[in-house]
């Protein structure tokens, strides 16, 4: 469905996608997991035919896309990461709007705005300007409008950021059911567990360059089986730092500002040995977690620093 | 084509939802025009009032009675003259019964014959006012003409002519008609009167900010994410950007219609051939658009394109006398006259003055060659905001 191959973009001296390649088959959701500024809109934005690459090139559906091409651009659903809507429109409006500009006319677009505006959830608000809207709303249309002309591949561009939970879980459901219909979805994100949830194939994303491709089970692997355990503290946190690293079973330890992040071996056994280092080097101990490996282990291995980051 | 249409229909129905261009392009520049046209035209359109001048003429003086009839050919406002006794001319100005007294004393047209000075008496009323200033400089100007037959009896006498012949000379000097007259021309007729000048300079004025709201919407579109969802429909980007420019092209050519016939209405302002005058509003908005586009092009946020399309507006609006006449020579007259909302009001001379099609050509071509300059322009300077 679609595939991108060696794509480099730069903006003056930063080249903020740097030789990107993947692909995406009919009915996978495929995950873009990595920080802000990591390359994952630029990324996207090329794909989407917004920018061109300055180098590399992206087919979807067979068509090759770009800034003026026309014909792949009808397979693609763009969900923005801002909020692409016309607040002084209804919703309804909006949808027709987009609609009209995909191609749609008459009965059969009519048709297709009632389904989308029940999938999201927003028919008893459709004929209300969406400036009234709470921001989940906006989402939901935000999302909706990409959805509407049923798009062989959906691209969504952090869709919850600045979502309230509720809500969030909701984008999250109806995007669990798109793929169940068919549809290619590319999906960014710099929250590990929407990917983990979504993606059946995630690529962790990190200075432009994909870091490691695969599924979740395939990328935890990378890890070599390591654990992670986390102190939050207060007092000599870089002594404590110092100290750990000097325990066999510790094999990386990153330091945050009141947090520790140490990568050990056998937590479970390497625990008490921590927090008695911890503590003898001077910081005051306030929380202390065992986390087994996840996608934010992944990351934090692949490139020395947290997801949040 | 439907794209385009789509995308037009859309931002104009959004335009007249959100209110702000009816506003900035009609409710504002109306009031302005009344504000103003209180102001400055109370000055400029003075309406004048008729008043009564009391003359004392010495009976049978034919030089004397040149100069009070010239008073009844005043076309501007009636003038009555009532003819009186020296001594009774002062006590009626003094009484309020007339505005203006003039005594020709006893032998006036008899001195002018032979050259000798001759003193005529005037008194003006309290309150004197722009009437009375033009009764007397009408008759100043007979006098003046009379005075020239002062210098041939002198000339004559010096040259040896007989007395019997000077007589008659100093009379033809006096009532022949000047050979060097002054012919209203066409430079003239381009002259908007002071109300018709303030209707057109503010409808110049405020077109530029009415097309702002199409081709600046593409800031606005770009800032509230929309841009890059247009950018992503299955058609070529030009079309959003043509979309734009169609709605600035559609709200301007609107406006500035309103604008010029409302204005003409309410300030009993003709402006002449409708065809000539929607030539010239077509062309002036196109210039006007045109601008639009450079400023979309370099502005980054839609508060850095507001900031700099209100100076373009007060910088060329005031140049094209949107609040006051304004006149240059030389390199600044030449480039004042490049100045489409300038050619736009003078073209608007034109057709008021009786121009038609075939007289409004340097105008229009002005403001056409500014179009075409100004998408130039805009395809040349950096796209700081990479949409057009």
């Amino acid at each position: 469905m679609l595939v991108a191959s060696d794509l480099v973009r730069r903006y003056g001296d930063l080249t903020a996608v740097d030789g990107v390649s993947f692909h995406i088959d009919p009915g996978e959701t495929y995950g873009l997991l990595g920080p802000n500024g990591a390359g994952k809109t630029t990324t996207i934005s090329i794909i989407a035919g917004l920018i061109p690459a300055h180098s590399g090139t992206v087919t979807v559906a067979g068509q090759p896309m770009g800034p003026r091409e026309v014909d792949a651009k009808r397979s693609i659903g763009l969900v923005p990461q801002d909020l692409a809507i016309y607040p002084e429109l209804s919703a309804r409006e909006n949808l027709a709007f987009f609609g009209r500009l995909q191609g749609m006319r008459g009965k059969p677009l009519t048709r297709r705005i009632d389904e989308v505006l029940d999938l999201i959830a927003l028919s008893d608000r459709a004929k209300d300007a969406t400036k009234e809207f709470s921001g989940g709303m906006k989402r939901r249309l935000n999302i909706g409008i990409g959805l509407l002309h049923a798009p062989t591949l959906l691209i969504l561009d952090e869709p919850t950021v600045g979502v309230d939970p509720q809500s969030r879980n909701a984008i999250l459901e109806s995007v669990e059911a798109l793929s169940g219909g068919g549809m290619a979805v590319l999906y960014t994100t710099h929250y590990m567990e929407e990917a983990e949830r979504l993606c059946d194939r995630i690529a962790i994303i990190d200075s432009g360059r994909i870091q490691a491709e695969g599924t979740r089970g395939e990328l935890i692997t990378l890890t070599g089986g390591l654990d992670y355990i986390r102190l939050t503290g207060e007092g000599q946190i870089e002594a404590a730092a110092t100290a750990l690293r000097g325990l066999d079973a510790v094999v990386q330890v990153v330091a945050d500002r009141r947090l520790l992040t140490l990568t050990v071996r056998d937590a479970p056994a390497a625990v008490a040995g921590v927090v008695t280092t911890a503590t003898a080097a001077g910081m005051t101990l306030g929380e202390v977690e065992i986390v087994r490996p996840d996608l934010e282990s992944v990351f934090l291995h692949l490139t020395g620093k947290a997801l949040r980051d | 084509m439907r794209q385009l249409w789509t995308m037009t229909a859309s931002d104009l129905r959004q335009r007249v939802r959100d209110r702000s261009v009816f506003i900035f392009g009609l409710v504002v520049p109306l009031a302005l025009m009344f504000v103003f046209n209180l102001t400055i035209g109370s000055t400029n359109d003075v309406a004048l009032t008729p008043i009564t001048v009391s003359v004392s003429v010495p009976a049978g003086d034919q030089l004397a009675a040149t100069l009070v009839a010239a008073l009844g050919q005043v076309d501007a406002f009636p003038i009555t003259v009532d003819e009186v006794s020296a001594d009774e001319a002062g006590a009626r100005v003094r009484a309020g019964k007339a505005q203006l007294a003039v005594v020709v004393p006893d032998g006036f047209g008899e001195a002018v014959r032979q050259g000798r000075p001759a003193v005529v008496d005037v008194t003006e009323g309290n309150g004197s006012k722009i009437e009375t200033q033009i009764a007397l400089s009408v008759m100043q100007g007979v006098l003046d003409h009379l005075s020239a037959s002062a210098v041939v009896v002198n000339a004559g006498v010096r040259s040896g002519v007989a007395q019997a012949r000077l007589g008659a000379l100093a009379e033809q000097a006096a009532t022949v008609m000047p050979t060097v007259n002054l012919t209203e021309g066409k430079a003239s007729s381009e002259q908007l009167s002071p109300s018709g000048a303030l209707v057109a300079g503010q409808a110049g004025l405020f077109l530029l900010f009415t097309v702002g709201f199409g081709v600046l919407g593409l800031v606005a579109e770009r800032e509230q994410g929309t841009m890059a969802r247009l950018r992503s429909m299955p058609m070529r980007p030009g079309l959003i950007v043509a979309a734009k420019g169609l709605v600035s092209y559609i709200l301007g050519v609107v406006a500035t219609t309103v604008l010029l016939t409302v204005g003409s209405r309410f300030f009993d302002v003709s402006f002449g051939s409708p065809a000539a005058v929607a030539v010239l509003v077509l062309c002036a908005v196109a210039a006007a658009t045109s601008l639009m586009f450079i400023i979309a092009r370099v502005a980054r946020t839609a508060e850095q394109a507001n900031v700099a399309q209100s100076i373009l507006a007060l910088v060329l609006g005031v140049a094209g006398g949107a609040f006051f006449p304004l006149g240059a020579t030389g390199l600044a007259g030449r480039v004042l006259d490049l100045n489409p909302i300038a050619a736009f009001t003078r073209g608007l001379g034109i057709t008021s003055g009786g121009g038609g099609l075939a007289d409004i050509g340097a105008p229009v071509a002005i403001m056409l060659g500014f179009a075409v300059f100004g998408l130039a322009v805009s395809r040349l300077v950096p796209d700081r905001g990479r949409d057009l």
